[in-house]
């Protein structure tokens, strides 16, 4: 085995090996000092036998030209592929070429894939969200905010939608009606503003008046003084002012 | 047989980004160019260089190396290019010869007169070496002897020495390996352990 193998480096010096077999010495070469060392032998014995004067039978040539190309840079990709055992050109060329590829489609699909999956997971999140807030949820489900355009929000505090479309048929603006624990079943919060300064009052009173059953008397008490308290301070238009006085006029009409 | 194949195998390694495959060539090529840089320098030292300088241009060079020509003509171009404008930069004139240089073919045999590069135990080792490869060669048997000698000092390829000793090809590479084998191991049971890198040793 030693013999055959020796036998081929010894051909392949003379470039005499047949390129597949050539492929596979060169790349045991590469790794193998000892086998490197014949080589360099072999060398020897032609430059001694063809008793070149002059010429100094080392390697320290070698040795310096392979400290600086150590510093230099490796060409290709620096992995020869190792476990091509052919030596036609070709298709190493191709492999780097897929390699090289391969891994530019892959340095570009990875931020798509990720954004992908986290596209993916917010849209899950928002389905997910909307499900919820739509049936599941019965405070959110029985407190729905009126239209912007109207000049005044109703908020009825009756879970069922039923009677909720009911009162507002037959009653558009009722003036808020004391049941018999104290506490309204439809409170009337003042008209939306164009005027920015407005509407977070305007938030703040669908807030309190929404948790309100969930929160003490004194305490709901205290915050629906404060949301009049501001409302007062704020200028309103005239025909915002009349249409708000009409409204509660047609209420203490209708009210029991 | 292929031609010159073994050294486009190691030149694509070394564009595959292999460099042990280059510090191959350098070796296998080294001693040549050196003797080939000695015709225009005078200094031994500074013949090995420019041999080294011409050997890392090549390098640097090597992914545009197409395979066109053998690996070796390329070098040796290279190194002529080297040593020319290593003369030139210090405005020094080349060694006179009435041969071509440039042609390999032509400068094969050409023989310089020069003082040996190195050290006295440099000098030493060289010329003991020579005498235990010449003592080996004078003890092969002839059939080994003339094929090494026709590959090594004629430059012939296989084929051409098969034609020559009326011998198939395949018998020509057994005995050039053989007669390089009995050479070899005359120079590690001289040396002890070889002389694979004589770095350290010279």
């Amino acid at each position: 085995m030693t013999e055959e193998r020796d036998s081929q480096l010894s051909a392949m010096f003379d470039d005499e090996l047949p390129g597949a077999e050539c492929e596979l010495l060169a790349r045991r070469l590469t790794r193998d000092e000892a086998l490197r060392a014949q080589w360099s032998r072999f060398s020897m014995i032609g430059a001694a036998l063809r008793a070149e004067r002059g010429v100094a039978l080392h390697d320290r040539v070698a040795c310096r030209v392979q400290s600086v190309v150590a510093k230099e840079a490796t060409y290709g990709d620096g992995t020869v592929d190792s476990a091509a055992t052919s030596s036609q050109p070709i298709p190493a060329t191709a492999f780097q070429t897929k390699i090289a590829s391969s891994s530019r489609w892959l340095r570009f699909a990875r931020p798509i894939a990720g954004a992908s999956i986290a596209a993916g997971v917010a849209a899950v999140s928002i389905m997910w969200m909307r499900s919820d807030l739509g049936g599941s949820d019965p405070m959110l489900a029985s407190n729905p905010v009126a239209a912007p355009a109207s000049t005044s929000e109703t908020i009825v505090l009756t879970p069922d939608a039923t009677t909720l479309a009911s009162n507002q048929a037959s009653n558009p603006a009722p003036a808020a009606r004391v049941p018999s624990n104290g506490e309204p079943d439809v409170y009337v919060t003042p008209a939306p503003s164009s005027s920015p300064g407005i509407a977070p009052p305007a938030r703040l009173a669908n807030y309190v008046v929404a948790h309100s059953e969930y929160s003490g008397p004194l305490s709901r008490r205290m915050a629906l003084l404060g949301l009049v308290a501001a409302d007062s301070d704020v200028e309103v238009p005239a025909e915002e002012n009349a249409a708000a006085k009409g409204d509660a006029a047609a209420g203490a009409a209708d009210g029991p | 047989m292929t031609v010159e194949e073994s050294d486009l195998v190691l030149v694509k390694r070394v564009q595959r980004g292999d460099k042990a495959a280059f510090d191959l060539l350098v070796r296998k090529y080294q001693h040549k160019v050196v003797k080939l840089v000695l015709r225009y320098v005078r200094n031994p030292a500074e013949a090995e260089d420019i041999a080294q300088e011409a050997f890392i241009k090549a390098y640097r060079a090597l992914p545009q190396f197409r395979g066109d020509s053998a690996f070796y003509t390329w070098m040796y171009r290279i190194a002529i290019n080297t040593a020319k404008n290593s003369l030139a930069s210090r405005d020094r004139s080349p060694i006179k010869y009435d041969l071509d240089l440039t042609d390999p073919e032509e400068s094969h045999g050409v023989q310089t007169k020069l003082q040996d590069p190195d050290t006295p135990e440099g000098m030493a080792l060289t010329e003991e070496i020579r005498q235990v490869v010449n003592s080996a060669i004078d003890a092969l048997p002839e059939e080994l002897k003339t094929a090494i000698v026709l590959r090594e000092l004629d430059g012939l390829s296989y084929e051409e020495i098969a034609a020559a000793m009326e011998c198939p090809v395949g018998t020509v590479r057994s005995r050039i390996f053989r007669a390089r084998e009995a050479i070899d191991k005359r120079l590690r049971d001289v040396f002890e352990g070889g002389l694979g890198r004589t770095e350290e040793m010279v």
